[in-house]
């Protein structure tokens, strides 16, 4: 099988004389997926730089220059990111607050393999109303980024997106979208149960009669 | 006095369905192709030492089966572990490493089976290129070698076990629960997308690609502005590392579609579901001919063969990206994919019954 393998590879034809490296090599990826929630907004971003760019991140990153990511550095990045993002729901500033961040290591990074996850969530007024806006915008290294902006499908059945409106890079987003009214799950089965004894016992009244 | 038999009646109501449920909890009886399946991992686990079969058969559970990635060697997976799960090829021997692969074609179809492999070879011409400027010590490989195999649980004809065959660029997850096999989640990808073997010329992605320009150019003017989104799309959205998360779909509903280009929306998304074997495949594209209705085409970039373009396919029981990598020309030769059920990933419907 290897000797197979061998004399295979021997005909592969190297076509691109291209850089080897496997993938982006001068972008800083940013990928932002937001939930949207009753009372709260989550926004997830991985931001992931390529090998030729990722030196000057991880000067940003590594603010004492000892060439380790400390959790005090990879926290103040986090919140240097968040203050480049501008979220306003209904035209109000939404406050983000970091719940996460993860850093990849340093030759990762360098390497272009890295990445940085980022969580944030930030508490919203928990209005019912047929059409609300979120806007979105990511301001964060503008010059070397691409980015990409998803809502999440939402857990709450009760909100559904209406639209999402993107930029043409997707650095920008209005989505919009629409609360039901909910009834409170743990009344469900309690109420549905009721119900039916009571058509039971009902029932059970009439036969007697 | 109290009359009892609506109450009888209603208690009966509910012992038949409990009767009905635990009935729908048995594992169905196995195909022969889980049962050629379960041979082929029995075979290759018989021809390992006892460390070896340590590493290459270990716990299905919620934490292990979600270990692969699009990644080479040498990374941080997105899901914090830092190596697949399994043996790799190349610590196996030649009769091994013939079983491992055995393995892993039993489990697939003849077309899945040739899609991984050009996978694999394509990384190994990656790796041809990459080896003369790598820095010394450097833990990041291309190639052959690296690509794992990984059996999830015991096999067996009725209770749930899992084969993941994966590598920089190929994570493949297949699912076994008695006569079902289920692929998602599943991630293919190809750098280079276009290389030459044998004097033959290969792309690994290459129907995915042709397919789905013949799909955006084959729909009418209408159509194709409610496919093509206004913006780019650069990557994946709901690459490796995202289990478990669903976004909402964009694009042309096929609802509204020709019977002709629904036709050509299920061909294409045949490409990602006749990696498993026939009769798998066949059963999930009549879930997917069921959902059509429901199921959007979205499309970003260049409508123009040759050309890279990021296009996904979303309905109730399927999620397909295709994204090519990078920008300009060279993109077309760094392909990234993912393919997902929101409702199945990891059989999760067929372990809840």
């Amino acid at each position: 099988m290897r000797g197979a393998w061998a004399a295979a590879t021997a005909g592969i034809l190297l076509a691109l004389s291209a850089s080897p490296s496997a993938h982006r090599l001068d972008e800083y990826l940013q990928a932002a997926r937001v939930s949207l929630e009753h009372a709260r907004v989550m926004l997830e971003i991985d931001l992931m730089p390529g090998a030729t760019i990722a030196e000057a991140i991880i000067d940003h990153l590594d603010r004492d220059g000892d060439r380790k990511i400390s959790p005090l550095e990879a926290d103040s990045y986090g919140q240097d990111v968040l203050r480049d993002i501008v979220l306003e729901l209904d035209g109000r500033p939404v406050a983000l607050t970091m719940a996460d961040i993860g850093v990849s290591s340093l030759d990762e990074l360098r390497h272009g393999i890295g990445m940085i996850q980022l969580r944030a969530s930030g508490d919203v007024d928990p209005r019912i109303s047929m059409r609300r806006e979120l806007h979105f915008k990511n301001n964060h290294q503008p010059g070397t980024s691409v980015y990409l902006v998803n809502a999440l499908l939402p857990s709450d059945p009760g909100i559904k997106v209406v639209a999402q409106i993107r930029d043409a890079k997707q650095r920008e987003a209005r989505i919009q979208y629409s609360i039901s009214p909910r009834w409170p799950k743990h009344l469900y089965w309690p109420v549905l149960g009721a119900a039916a004894l009571f058509l039971v016992f009902r029932r059970s009244k009439s036969i007697d009669r | 006095m109290f009359n009892r038999r609506p109450v009888i009646e209603l208690a009966i109501l509910l012992a038949l369905s409990s009767i009905s449920v635990a009935t729908r909890q048995r594992t169905a009886p196995a195909t022969d192709a889980t049962s050629r399946a379960v041979v082929a991992a029995e075979a290759f686990l018989a021809t390992l030492d006892q460390s070896q079969r340590a590493k290459a058969n270990i716990d299905l559970n919620e934490k292990t089966r979600t270990i692969w990635s699009n990644l080479p060697v040498g990374t941080t997976m997105q899901v914090g572990a830092t190596e697949r799960n399994g043996l790799r090829l190349g610590d196996m021997t030649p009769p091994q490493e013939k079983a491992a692969l055995a393995l892993v074609a039993a489990t697939l179809s003849g077309e899945g089976y040739r899609k991984a492999m050009e996978i694999v070879d394509a990384d190994e011409v990656l790796e041809t290129r990459s080896a003369p400027t790598r820095k010394p010590g450097a833990p990041i490989r291309f190639g052959r070698a690296f690509f794992y195999v990984s059996i999830l649980g015991k096999p067996s004809t009725t209770d749930t076990w899992m084969l993941q065959f994966g590598g920089h660029h190929l994570g493949i997850n297949v699912t076994l629960a008695g006569r079902d096999s289920v692929l998602t989640p599943t991630h293919t990808g190809a750098q280079p997308a276009t290389y030459a073997l044998d004097g033959r010329t290969i792309r690994p992605l290459g129907e995915e690609n042709d397919k789905a320009f013949a799909l955006i150019n084959a729909l009418n003017p209408e159509q194709q502005k409610q496919a093509v989104l206004g913006f780019e799309v650069r990557n994946l959205v709901l690459g490796p590392g995202a289990d478990g998360k669903m976004i909402q779909p964009e694009g042309v509903r096929a609802s509204t579609l020709t019977p002709q280009q629904r036709t050509m929306l299920l061909e294409l998304a045949r490409e990602w579901v006749g990696i498993l074997g026939d009769e798998a495949a066949a059963a999930k594209m009549k879930e997917l001919q069921s959902g059509i209705a429901d199921t959007y085409f979205a499309w970003a970039g260049p409508t123009t063969i040759g050309k890279g373009a990021y296009f996904r396919i979303q309905g109730p029981a399927v999620f397909i990206e295709y994204a090519p990598q990078g920008q300009g020309d060279t993109n077309v030769d760094h392909i990234h994919t993912i393919y997902r059920d929101p409702t199945n990933d990891y059989a999760a419907r067929m372990t809840k019954r």
